[in-house]
């Protein structure tokens, strides 16, 4: 039945996808208002999956890869139906579609057994933490994806009235990436001295997160200074997201350290 | 001079360090750190030398890396300041212009009217003057840039001050047993254990904290994520380990004791035991054959004594299992089920540093937020147009444009 809902959920997302992206082709806007349609469905299934998941668990649902990469695209559905309909961002649909798709294909790659919570993630700073990492990363996923529709925009207009909307949103959407992931890294700092005792340990994954932040600072400097703007800072945007793919995936995967799920199990016995 | 001093005040002299922070931390996440010199030499065969000469072994605690951190925290002093006094002249000359002139013919008499209905829906502070009426809210929002540096600078000092000024100390701790420090303060581990009633792993110690002075914290568990505070210190569960215990009876007295590594017990100094080491287990094959075997997930399922009985000047190495006795002239030894111990985390931390370091986390994110999403509104609007003003008018202008889109649309005209 979890199964189900899951792949009933990224089905959806697929067919949402496709129909947006053969709408805009066709430049058939009634398949686009169905792919919205099959989208919020798509993220109904998957709200409710992670609502079961975390009643099955006793917890919330955030605790490992698959998880956390659900709760990631879950993060990117829901930015996207906040700047759709309190917004009223209606370009942003066929990016944020493929964004969300893209990480919840990724989830669907993950084992998907639950497990239970390591003694070292049983604090009351694990969904605080985990969640606005979760939300920062879906912030700028979805700067990269407006990033790629305004290079898309401007190749075919340059004057297009909507690269300035565009331009500004990518901003937006940064400024609050880069809150959450401040909010991240330093609850994640306090959690740790509770945890291990130490603020700071230039852990691989303590340490990809502070060259994101310093990533998107450096754009914020940038675009506040007024000294670039338009393509630039759009390029920027998108240039980043294997940065935030590299400290969600890469370090946990490819660097050793106290994030690393290859090291779990050593913690585990440390602990 | 005058221009080096600007140039160390300057945006792009912080964006310089910042850009060179993240190149040293990329290199400190790709290559080990803090490692032995063999394991350089074992995985970078080709360029070991270079790794010591440019300190890629220890690049986070290298002199460059700290001149680097120093070199920010200059930077964002002077921008802190810089900021706080380009607040203090901007703000009255912000409502100044705003009052001054108002751009003609901008909007039409309808659209104003819905402007203005939407800065007062908006709580905006609305004040006339010349026949302007210049709307404003969001004062704090000045400060949210000032507020972000000046919590990203104390941060970083004291994140500095939180990682090197507490001492560590790391003991394991028999229960029942008490760690004494230099200061007199004692901490008892009253008991361990690994797992929790319903039998999830879950290592907890109950220990007492006693202060010089004769303070009790009191018998408080400690595991990971709840360490036990008291005075200046503060007691982490850090690891754990299995120890194995023995009875020793002689003369109608006995003693028990905990068997640690490579232990002679004897009385004479000839005849005893010298123990060896404690096994979590063995492995029996078909044959008969018994092999010892190590713990991989820590628990001891069936463990196993090995030592060296020595008596009369011959030796036998030997096993004994949790229950066994053996005698040795006059003495009678018994082996005891293995006890697990935790292995304590002690740190002392000057008392106001933490304080501190919560405070600037929060000066921090208060100011991100309100330079983020509290952006200072100042619309000053008249007869025949509007203007928005202050320090970041996007956000105010592109509500603004939502209003008039909705406007144009119903007109079938698009932004």
């Amino acid at each position: 039945m979890m199964n189900f809902i899951f792949f009933g959920g990224l089905v959806l997302y697929f067919l949402s996808m496709f129909l947006q992206f053969a709408g805009m082709v066709f430049k058939k806007e009634s398949w686009t208002r169905i792919a919205w349609f099959l989208f919020l469905a798509g993220f109904a299934l998957e709200t409710a999956y992670l609502i079961i998941r975390g009643i099955m668990a006793h917890r919330l649902p955030l605790s490992n890869q698959f998880e956390f990469a659900s709760a990631f695209s879950w993060s990117i559905g829901a930015l996207l139906i906040f700047c759709y309909y309190r917004l009223h961002l209606d370009w942003i649909q066929s990016i944020g579609i493929a964004a969300t798709f893209l990480i919840i294909s990724y989830a669907a790659l993950q084992p998907r057994e639950i497990t239970e919570l390591m003694p070292a993630l049983r604090s009351s700073w694990f969904g605080f933490h985990i969640g606005s990492a979760a939300i920062s990363y879906a912030a700028f996923m979805l700067a990269g994806g407006v990033g790629v529709r305004y290079i898309l925009v401007e190749k075919k207009n340059s004057s297009d009235s909507s690269l300035e909307q565009m331009d500004y949103f990518i901003y937006r959407l940064i400024a609050l990436g880069i809150l959450m992931l401040t909010i991240t890294i330093l609850s994640g700092a306090i959690w740790a001295e509770e945890a291990w005792s130490a603020f700071w340990t230039w852990d691989p994954k303590e340490v990809w997160a502070l060259i994101t932040w310093i990533i998107y600072a450096v754009y914020l400097h940038l675009r506040i200074n007024r000294k670039r703007r338009g393509a630039f800072l759009a390029w920027y945007a998108i240039l980043s997201v294997p940065v935030v793919l590299f400290t969600f995936i890469g370090v946990n995967t490819l660097l050793p350290g106290l994030h690393s799920y290859g090291a779990l199990e050593a913690l585990t016995r440390l602990m | 001079m005058k221009k080096a001093f600007q140039f160390i005040q300057s945006m792009t002299f912080g964006l310089i360090l910042l850009g060179a922070i993240t190149a040293c931390s990329v290199i400190g996440s790709l290559i080990v750190q803090n490692g032995e010199p063999m394991t350089y030499v074992r995985y970078y065969p080709d360029y070991y030398q270079i790794i010591f000469a440019l300190q890629f072994d220890h690049i986070f605690t290298s002199w460059y890396f700290i001149a680097l951190s120093a070199l920010l925290c200059v930077n964002l002093i002077l921008c802190s300041v810089i900021r706080f006094s380009r607040i203090s002249r901007q703000k009255p000359a912000a409502y100044e212009t705003a009052f001054a002139q108002v751009p003609e013919g901008n909007a039409d008499p309808e659209q104003l009217e819905k402007i203005r209905q939407k800065l007062e829906s908006m709580r905006c502070r609305k004040e006339e003057r010349n026949g302007i009426t210049v709307y404003s809210r969001n004062d704090f929002g000045w400060y949210g840039s000032f507020l972000t540096h000046l919590g990203l600078l104390l941060t970083i000092v004291l994140f500095g001050a939180a990682m090197y000024l507490p001492m560590v100390i790391d003991e394991p701790c028999y229960p029942g047993n008490s760690l004494l420090l230099d200061d007199g303060t004692r901490i008892k581990v009253e008991s361990f254990r690994i797992e929790d009633e319903t039998g999830r792993l879950d290592y907890t110690s109950e220990i007492n904290v006693i202060l010089p002075d004769g303070r009790e914290s009191g018998v408080r568990e400690v595991s990971v994520n709840h360490p036990v505070s008291m005075g200046r210190y503060k007691v982490y569960q850090q690891t754990y380990g299995t120890v194995g215990k023995m009875k020793a009876e002689r003369n109608g007295k006995s003693d028990e004791f905990y068997l640690e590594s490579k232990d002679f017990l004897s009385a004479d100094g000839k005849n005893g035991i010298w123990f060896d080491e404690l096994y979590p287990g063995f492995i029996t094959d078909d044959q008969g054959r018994t092999t010892l075997i190590q713990s991989t997930s820590g628990h001891y399922e069936n463990p196993v004594y090995v030592f060296t009985l020595m008596e009369d000047g011959s030796t036998d190495m030997m096993m004994a299992f949790p229950g066994d006795t053996l005698e040795v002239k006059d003495m009678k030894f018994t082996f005891l089920d293995p006890v697990e111990y935790p292995g304590l985390r002690i740190k002392r931390t000057p008392a106001m540093v933490n304080m501190l370091l919560l405070g600037a986390v929060l000066i921090m994110t208060l100011g991100l937020y309100l330079a983020m999403f509290v952006p200072p509104v100042i619309v000053a609007v008249g007869k025949n147009g509007y203007a928005v003003r202050g320090p970041k008018p996007e956000n105010t202008q592109y509500e603004i444009n939502m209003i008039l889109k909705q406007d144009q649309n119903s007109s079938g005209v698009s932004i």
